[in-house]
């Protein structure tokens, strides 16, 4: 664990000293809530929407922003200068556990998702979004959106280790834009028309969404914020682990 | 050494840095007799066994044999080099030997640690600097080693007082506080063969460390070397420069087409071709890896070029 936390904090360090590739996932988060409760805030007015538990649209797609936030991956790119530069066969090369070099990396996408996260709830509480679960929900809001985003990261890594290259590596993470897409993003599940709501049901992204939109508009709700840290607790032990395996057979 | 008498002839020529590189060594020294690392090494073991060492890559053309059959014994305290011309089989091998490669068939140890085995072992005792030197830009040379000290187990203030030890090793007392990506590409050579000795490794492999240097930086890093196996570590040590090989080596090996050609001393590699071909002089270490890998000199246009021969 030593290792990880080693590696994590040169991790944190690359991403403190890369300030460019750090601010795109803050402002381009805000550029779509800003630009999605202007198209359809006034087909969803507060006061009468039901779904919208008597808050504003942006309360409704903060999460959206949450998770558009949480999946920038950037960290995976900075795998990719890792190998093209030589430092990841230096890593390899000494007895650091292979669980470590992926662990380092997954720390720091964790500490940078609870800032970005907790800056993203901040602006939105300035702009008017409650947070009806309190300080708890807050808390938990911050936790899910930094988990998925060590859950995308990891996602990111494999295609990075895979492929070791920058432009496969950027490509693969246009992916989160269908799953973000296949989600009750701008109307709740039971709104959706059946093929969506399929599609919604079975993607995993789903669940974490309903999970964090539940923190900002109900009370806590277990029932709908469970299933979202059961899907980043499945989806993350299943990255750890295949990102462990590349690494072990990466000739 | 092993090669008795070669020493003088190994000393790397004195030039314009000469004063600069005794500087060092008076400054290193001072810093090792307070606290004089213990001489480690393999104690009379092969450092460097391979045995039918081979391994295969499956391409979309189909497979590729990159190392064929290498048998090799590197003893303890040399500096053994492994020459060879472009995509002859030399990184390849020292990779398999440092664990960043899987090995087809065949067996290797290392300080006599099975490669395959134990990798992690291996890893314990050894250092590498590989032909790119592996450096994050956005550290600084002490952020680098001390960092490295720390994977390999040693205390937070230990680490920093090794990064310090080794900064001035590499003479980059200086620039140890800024970041590498502004470094020149000498400055990060030496970096890179700082943060390969950390951990005081038994055997270090070095991938063509002088690659891209001028004069002056090589001779710095030949220097160094020697030095590093001066306390005991064997130097495994892999060049296209012929003149390296011939200044450092104790002994080395020729690969061609994945395949050792050629084994044994300079002196000796020199004296048998020579005894082959009936030269009238003393052939150089050129001579010896272009007889050996079946390549000449044709002079034409005024040019000298390497073709097959």
């Amino acid at each position: 664990m030593t290792e990880a936390w080693v590696l994590g904090q040169r991790a944190l360090r690359e991403g403190w000293r890369t300030p460019e590739a750090l601010l795109p996932t803050l402002f381009i988060p805000l550029f779509f809530l800003v630009v999605n409760v202007g198209q359809a805030a006034k087909i969803f007015p507060g006061d009468t929407t039901g779904f919208l538990h008597g808050q504003g649209y942006g309360a409704f797609q903060l999460p959206s922003s949450l998770l558009l936030a949480a999946s920038f991956g950037t960290a995976a790119l900075f795998l990719v200068e890792d190998i093209e530069g030589g430092y990841f066969d230096k890593l390899r090369a000494s007895p650091v556990p292979r669980t470590a070099i992926v662990l380092g990396r997954l720390i720091a996408e964790l500490v940078k998702g609870v800032l970005i996260a907790a800056a993203l709830i901040v602006l939105g509480v300035i702009f008017g979004i409650s947070i009806a679960s309190g300080p708890l929900g807050f808390v938990l809001l911050v936790a899910l959106t930094a988990l998925w985003s060590a859950v995308f990261v990891g996602f990111m890594q494999l295609i990075a280790l895979k492929t070791r290259s920058a432009a496969a590596t950027n490509s693969a993470g246009l992916i989160f834009f269908p799953l973000l897409f296949l989600t009750p993003n701008f109307v709740p599940r039971d709104l959706l028309t059946r093929p969506m709501e399929i599609a919604a049901t079975l993607n995993p992204v789903t669940y974490v969404m309903e999970a964090l939109r539940s923190l900002i508009l109900e009370d806590l709700d277990w029932g709908a914020i469970l299933p979202g840290f059961a899907v980043v607790a499945v989806l993350g032990a299943l990255m750890l682990a295949l990102n462990v395996r590349m690494i072990r057979n990466y000739d | 050494m092993s090669v008795g008498g070669a020493d003088e002839f190994r000393r790397p020529t004195p030039s314009t840095n000469q004063t600069r590189i005794e500087g060092a060594l008076h400054v290193n020294d001072a810093t090792e007799v307070a606290d004089e690392p213990p001489i480690y090494g393999t104690a009379g073991a092969a450092a460097v066994r391979a045995e039918g060492l081979v391994k295969h890559y499956e391409s979309r053309s189909g497979v590729i044999e990159a190392v064929r059959g290498v048998d090799l014994a590197v003893e303890s305290g040399e500096i053994f080099g492994f020459l060879g011309p472009n995509g002859a089989g030399k990184s390849t091998t020292v990779k398999m030997l440092t664990t960043l490669l899987s090995i087809t068939t065949g067996s290797a140890t290392v300080a006599g640690i099975d490669v395959g085995r134990e990798p992690d072992e291996v890893r314990r005792r050894i250092g590498v600097a590989l032909q790119e030197a592996g450096l994050d830009p956005r550290q600084t040379g002490r952020e680098l080693l001390v960092l490295q000290g720390r994977l390999f187990g040693i205390s937070p203030a230990d680490s920093a007082v090794r990064a310090q030890e080794l900064l001035a090793l590499v003479e980059l007392e200086g620039a140890a506080d800024r970041r590498i990506k502004d470094y020149s590409g000498g400055m990060k050579r030496r970096l890179d063969l700082a943060s390969a000795l950390v951990h005081q490794p038994e055997v270090l492999f070095l991938d063509e460390p002088t690659t891209g240097l001028d004069p002056a930086s090589r001779l710095t890093v030949w220097e160094e070397v020697q030095r590093i196996n001066e306390r005991g570590t064997t130097v495994f040590l892999t060049t296209q420069y012929l003149e390296e090989a011939d200044q450092l080596c104790d002994r080395l090996a020729i690969i061609d087409n994945g395949r050792i050609v050629r084994e044994g001393t300079p002196a000796r590699l020199k004296a048998e071709l020579r005894e082959r071909r009936g030269l009238e002089t003393e052939p150089t270490l050129d001579d010896v890896f272009l007889d050996a890998t079946g390549r000449t000199r044709d002079r034409s246009a005024g040019d000298v070029q390497e073709v097959l021969a």
